[in-house]
């Protein structure tokens, strides 16, 4: 269970007790995630068993502060006070990014980011500088509270008392400035989106670069129907009724429709579990905070996401969230990794913004299930994992006769906690197009730094021979991954318009046939009433 | 498509256009009523019309009660300044059946423990009727002076015929505002009477439900018993410490096996239903909070189940007979449709506000759930009928994988205000200790239909020769019932509980091993690590 850690009155992550279970299975050792990268663990424990943390300034161990003047580059006058404090804090690495400016501003801009660097940088530099301020501060006060220890004439004590009084006061107000720069700090810096890997096509979605191509479109002898009027024939959907009772864009299925989305869930967690990976299901509420680590914008007008209505709930729109979070502020032991996921769930989509855009049928609705793997591996070790994951995608689309490219996204299509993506896009008669059915993606430590997934190196490193007790090694971030095994809905739309034949029946691909009763064809039905 | 129909102001039901599809399953849809004496022709009349706006509402209501405007004065504050909150529905509530049953509406109230008031009901439905009737008279007044102004007149007389006719436009516009008032204050009220109860039902508190059927005995363990949660922590099913922190309490991950026992519960269950000819969906989780109201459940409110989405008047389900209750919302089936049997599986979503406290281990109470629902629209005389058909497929599922459990026919005091009549199913769970329940089906009889608006035209065409063109018979509301197939969590807990070996593993049911890739037992794991 949770305990809430306040730190000088900021709520900083829920932070798990390390519990070591009895059971011999599978036992995480779990620790609370820092607030930034030079907190350490040492310093963490010490915080949480004193009972008088308010009274420890915040700060204490960031040492390595600038040698710059408090007043340097001052910041735009107001933007202090309209900061909204940031619910928890992503362990950025600012001192990478300032050193990196120029590859970072590049990437920014082939990103289509509007992220600020500029302003980033100038208010770390800014922190950097309270924060010697603020140490320079410090070490007066102690330097005068040395001095009370001795004996002293009233007058001189008095003196020292009114310096020590004014340190105080001094150190108070500059100690919430301090707060305040880091909060801004971190909203602006969320904002910095992954870099990005150096084969990735730089420019708008039109220099994504085909990697692969399997199959070629189907040829038909006779007029071919559209999903929807396939399934309308065939009495697969409910859109109509939906619309009534939820809204555009619902939809019931119905009857064969049903057993093919089990036989698809079925089939692919039953194959992706084959190649090593642990299946869930997830939950499909979660905190907005957790939502927002794994990348997503949960408010806003454009946003993706439904909130609850007086809870911090949202429903995921994917399962990426729930299983990104499920080692959410813990340190895993490296012999865990890498830890393959394969989670279903229902996923909901606002689909804000997207009026306009290809709609028709099953292809962009508001509930969907979905079959989404996850992996968390060591950092040496995501690339070559990302290749593993659009080889499965590969593998399955292909075991069920798509015709599919798969495409090496452009950096300006990447979502801000990609580091490269790969999409998959399968072809699509009755639409007349190829629609994307899956995704790919690298995320590298993009989402660990803000989920606080962590990972202790087994091998001692032995460099530092100060850390003898516990030979622990320095902890690194995690790499994650995830990708689309099966969209259900779309890969619906792909069954029926590619297998659809001239007598108005639908082919279910041999693949999926033990999983849907042995059924092999939807055939039309009788009209039963009338 | 909808098309918001608005009525003197009062937006009522989305109507439906009468859209006869040209495939074979049509469904013929027609707008609902206001309340029961409007007929359908009056309806269709009242869309046409571009003016219908100057057209008094309720010219059709002509059983207005023989009694003056100022009889039976109700509570002085009533209609004027109690602050009645406009339904955005109407349920068809036969009144003039409630007054002619007073006593017996009366006694229902009480043996159903409900707070429906039902002198405040009558009270205003009386008032209403006077109103009604004293409108009737204004404006066959009204109707007076206009033909008198059709004729030749002195200039004075007409002076003062325009006179009264005004003065009898503004009597008649206050009284028809009166008039929408009270009929509002009226549903809101008589919407909180509860159904009635079938004569078998016991009468009393929970305590005075009746069994009616038991099935095996508890089975004898020769070692000691764990409960589900012990048994999922050391065979890694169950995920409730990380669900705790990105969802909240009472959120979980299934796991490993758990992950395909669920896939296999719902699969048999689902294709066990399909057999006994139940036609399968899957529903929206999000629907309109007004379809949940309709079902009988309410969305508002501090103790709510019901999970409302921000800035949206959608809410998630409880259960999946919000949805298929919905399906033919506002429609009006041929009788040659009836019944119509779904089987539907969907996600449930409850807040379980209130039920701190409560049993809560494990997975017995969750906040999400799957779960394969049945469904059952008929003709009203076949409702008690296939309540003992649902009821017995229950029954028969629950034997099949080898429960010990109790059929319950519940005491009207733990009747929900839906049900005439509800069955619950109680199975042994040796691990918790106790009988948990596991399914109940209730029929609801016309209670949901009413308010869903779906009716059936019988196709016998009735005696009424004057009804020659189209010979339609008058249309009747159809009977719903409900009932739970299976509830994937509680029957995890039954069949870990019941079915654990003494070296820790658990024996999966002969019926379900085919839906589980031929899975017998699911084995404790060696430890991964350590």
């Amino acid at each position: 269970m949770g305990l809430r850690c306040y730190f000088g009155g900021t709520a900083i992550q829920t932070l798990r007790m390390a519990v070591i279970p009895a059971s011999s299975s599978s036992s995480r050792f779990i620790f609370g995630r820092p607030l930034s990268k030079t907190l350490t663990l040492n310093s963490l424990f010490l915080r949480r068993n004193n009972v008088n943390y308010l009274t420890r300034p915040p700060f204490t161990l960031l040492t390595k502060a600038l040698a710059a003047t408090a007043v340097q580059a001052a910041p735009p006058t107001e933007t202090i006070d309209r900061v909204v404090k940031p619910q928890w804090k992503a362990a950025i690495d600012f001192k990478w990014i300032r050193d990196n400016k120029d590859a970072v501003a590049l990437n920014i801009k082939n990103r289509n980011s509007n992220a600020n660097l500029e302003l980033v940088l100038e208010i770390y530099e800014k922190m950097l500088a309270v924060q010697k301020e603020v140490e320079r501060l410090r070490g007066e006060r102690n330097a005068v509270a040395n001095k009370m220890k001795g004996k002293l004439e009233p007058s001189e004590r008095q003196k020292l008392i009114e310096e020590g009084k004014n340190l105080r006061d001094g150190l108070i107000m500059l100690e919430e400035d301090l707060l305040k720069l880091s909060d801004e700090l971190q909203q602006e810096a969320q904002f910095i989106p992954n870099m990005t890997h150096p084969d990735v096509p730089i420019g708008e979605e039109d220099r994504s670069i085909v990697r692969k191509m399997v199959g070629c479109p189907r040829e038909f002898s006779f007029p071919i129907k559209d999903h929807l009027q396939l399934g309308k024939e065939l009495d697969l959907f409910d859109f109509d009724a939906a619309a009534e009772v939820s809204g555009s864009k619902f939809y019931y299925l119905k009857n064969e429709a049903v057993m093919l989305e089990i036989g698809l869930i079925n089939w692919t967690l039953s194959e992706v579990m084959k190649r090593g990976f642990t299946p869930l299901i997830t939950p499909e509420l979660v905190r907005s905070s957790v939502v927002e680590k794994c990348g997503f914008q949960p408010r806003g007008d454009n946003t993706q996401v439904y909130s609850v209505e007086e809870s911090d709930q949202c429903l995921i729109g994917t399962a990426e969230i729930p299983v990104g979070g499920i080692h959410m502020d813990s340190i895993l032991v490296e012999s865990m990794l890498p830890l393959k996921y394969v989670a279903f769930s229902h996923c909901f989509r606002t689909e804000a913004g997207a009026a306009g855009a290809a709609t028709r049928g099953l292809y962009r609705v508001h509930q969907f299930s979905k079959v989404e793997m996850f992996i968390l591996c060591q950092p040496e070790e995501s690339e070559s994992h990302h290749e593993e994951l659009i080889k499965i995608e590969e593998e399955l689309f292909s075991s069920l006769g798509l015709h599919y490219k798969t495409i090496d996204m452009a950096s300006g299509d990447l979502g801000a906690p990609a580091y490269r993506k790969f999409d998959v896009e399968a072809w699509m008669p009755g639409l007349g197009r190829y629609g994307e059915i899956s995704s790919a993606s690298n995320c590298t430590d993009y989402q660990s730094r803000r989920l606080g997934i962590r990972y202790r190196p087994s091998e001692p490193t032995s460099t530092n021979p100060k850390m003898v007790k516990g030979k622990f090694t320095p902890t690194r971030f995690v790499h994650t991954l995830n990708a689309t095994a099966c969209a259900v809905p779309r890969m619906m739309i792909c069954l029926l318009e590619n297998y659809q034949q001239e007598d108005g029946s639908v082919i279910i691909p041999e693949p999926l046939r033990p999983f849907m009763g042995g059924l092999g064809l939807i055939a039309p039905k009788f009209s039963r009433a009338e």
